[in-house]
């Protein structure tokens, strides 16, 4: 870890009116981190990630990427940074191919074979027009040219979007390998589950705010988890519904669904009790966080 | 200026570009090829004068009149701030509602540059129609039995350039200042159809004749450069009007925010 922090805001601010917009955010990101930037829609992600571009002015605070500040220096920052924008537009009447050697053109200097390494890893079609493409192939685009010039930080929105569960997971061995080079991932996302495989720690918004910066593990602790529970015949949900650490249980035909804090050993000796058929743990819901660690910490 | 992005600007306008420009030199020998026919019958009609001032005030049974009023009045601006507007604008507001804009400038170009390179690019598209002008006016005066020289001729590609390129330089502005492309459109076609008809009924009430000079197409067309050649003072205020927008177009995309 470098002592310089890749990403550092203070007191961040942009204020569209109707309690629109991102307000006093202070966040560091370490050099060589995967940082996940979670948070519902609208939350203000997008909207820190056009003020760390200077894409937007901010309406108060300030910013520094890499080292320099996002007024001043934005250039600089811009040629050391790729972007996958949340909602990726190309000129549709080029073929990738003309898309990234426009985009590598205004780069200076961008090494046409790691273009097409990425485009193979991908396996990205850069000879028909954008617009005949589907919307995971011209998220294929968007990540090579995000990626193809090396830099030092990467920030993403909604990466994975669209792409098919192969692609993902070139996607996410491509993240492991940047971050061992101790280079910087920014993942921004919606959904836990696109971010929570490769990040070391996250963030989450709301409303514009700060709500939280952890580890995902520590994260985890509070979260309430879920499992789903088949039974051979239905059983009453009650039964769980007093145990210790159970939150919710509800029975919905043979299966009931059951969330808890803490162990799983009372919820689990209970549905022993009876003929279990299947259990199925369910995704951990970034709202279950989101309302967990409102609870604890209210705004 | 971004040389990259004036060659991707023009290659994403050249297929209409190049579709305008065969159609203007088409039009303009089927012009020239009915002149021998019908020009002297129609000379001979009685005009009202707005109506003839809206047709460049010519006289139909000459050659010049003819094509100053077919050509120079109303179809080469018509095409040449058609395709400057609708250029300038997609370029500009049209990518940035787009959302390509936000991409590109997450990419190390200055917003001022892009934009310099994209008007630059819209200038090339304007003197393509230009020249393709000159061009259907050798085609189409030779096919009508001549009457006009060369260099007048070329006068009016000069002057229609220096039009295209203040209509096209009034969307720059507007586009890249707000990023709205109807915005950009809308009062970039109002200036140039505006203009036009100020130019040609303002001098028919004495008390508004001074309105004809905030018109462009005065400054085009003013001093009818098919007989005097070109107009150097009117091609000055075109040209410095074109400047001074496109700056401010310019300037103004690195002191707001893009549009979400």
């Amino acid at each position: 870890m470098s002592a310089q922090p890749a990403i550092a805001t203070s007191g961040l601010s942009k204020d569209y009116g109707s309690g629109r917009g991102l307000f006093g955010l202070d966040l560091e990101v370490e050099q060589g981190e995967v940082f996940g930037f979670l948070g519902p829609n609208g939350a203000g992600k997008s909207t820190t990630i056009r003020l760390l571009l200077d894409l937007i002015k901010p309406t108060s605070g300030s910013a520094r990427v890499l080292g320099l500040d996002t007024a001043n220096q934005s250039l600089a920052i811009r040629r050391r940074v790729g972007f996958l924008p949340g909602d990726l537009a190309l000129y549709p009447k080029l073929t990738g191919r003309a898309v990234l050697d426009y985009l590598g053109q205004l780069r200076g200097r961008v090494d046409r074979r790691l273009r097409d390494s990425l485009a193979e890893r991908f396996d990205a079609d850069l000879d028909r027009p954008v617009r005949q493409l589907s919307t995971g192939n011209r998220q294929k685009l968007g990540l090579i040219q995000a990626f193809m010039h090396e830099p030092e930080l990467l920030i993403l929105d909604e990466p994975i979007a669209g792409l098919d569960p192969l692609v993902q997971q070139s996607f996410h061995a491509l993240l492991g390998e940047v971050s061992a080079q101790g280079r910087t991932v920014f993942l921004s996302s919606h959904t836990l589950s696109e971010v929570e495989r490769v990040t070391h720690r996250l963030a989450i918004l709301r409303r514009g705010r700060l709500v939280v910066v952890d580890s995902l593990e520590n994260l985890r602790k509070i979260a309430i988890q879920r499992i789903e529970i088949e039974f051979s015949e239905p059983v009453d949900a009650n039964e769980f519904r007093a145990l210790p650490g159970v939150t919710k249980a509800h029975a919905e035909g043979r299966t009931v669904t059951v969330g808890f804090e803490g162990s799983a050993d009372a919820v689990v000796k209970t549905a022993a009790a009876h003929q279990v058929r299947a259990i199925r743990p369910r995704e951990d819901d970034l709202e279950d966080i989101f309302l967990r660690y409102y609870r604890e910490r209210p705004e | 200026m971004s040389w990259p992005t004036t060659k991707l600007t023009l290659r994403l306008r050249l297929p209409a570009t190049i579709s305008a420009a065969v159609g203007l030199i088409a039009v303009m020998a089927a012009v020239g090829a009915l002149f021998p026919t019908v020009g002297h019958t129609i000379g001979k009609i009685n005009v009202p004068k707005g109506v003839s001032n809206l047709l460049g005030g010519g006289d139909y049974g000459t050659i010049t009149g003819w094509f100053r009023s077919e050509i120079g009045a109303i179809y080469g601006p018509l095409v040449i701030g058609a395709l400057a507007i609708t250029g300038a604008t997609a370029t500009t507001a049209g990518e940035e509602e787009d959302r390509i804009l936000a991409l590109v400038l997450a990419h190390p170009i200055r917003g001022s540059r892009l934009i310099a390179a994209k008007a630059a690019a819209i200038a090339a598209v304007v003197l393509i129609i230009a020249f393709a002008t000159w061009t259907g006016l050798l085609v189409g005066v030779a096919l009508g039995g001549g009457g006009i020289t060369i260099a007048n001729m070329a006068a009016l590609a000069v002057q229609l350039a220096f039009f295209g390129f203040a209509t096209g330089a009034v969307a720059i502005a507007l586009g890249a200042g707000t990023g709205r492309r109807s915005l950009a459109t809308g009062v970039a076609a109002a200036v140039a159809i505006v203009g036009w008809l100020i130019n040609s009924f303002a001098p028919l009430v004495g008390a508004l004749t001074w309105l004809k000079y905030l018109s462009p197409y005065y400054y085009y067309a003013g001093r009818d450069p098919l007989t005097r050649g070109v107009d150097v003072a009117g091609v000055i205020v075109l040209g410095v009007v074109s400047l001074l927008l496109t700056a401010l177009g310019v300037v103004t995309i690195e002191r707001r925010d893009l549009r979400a």
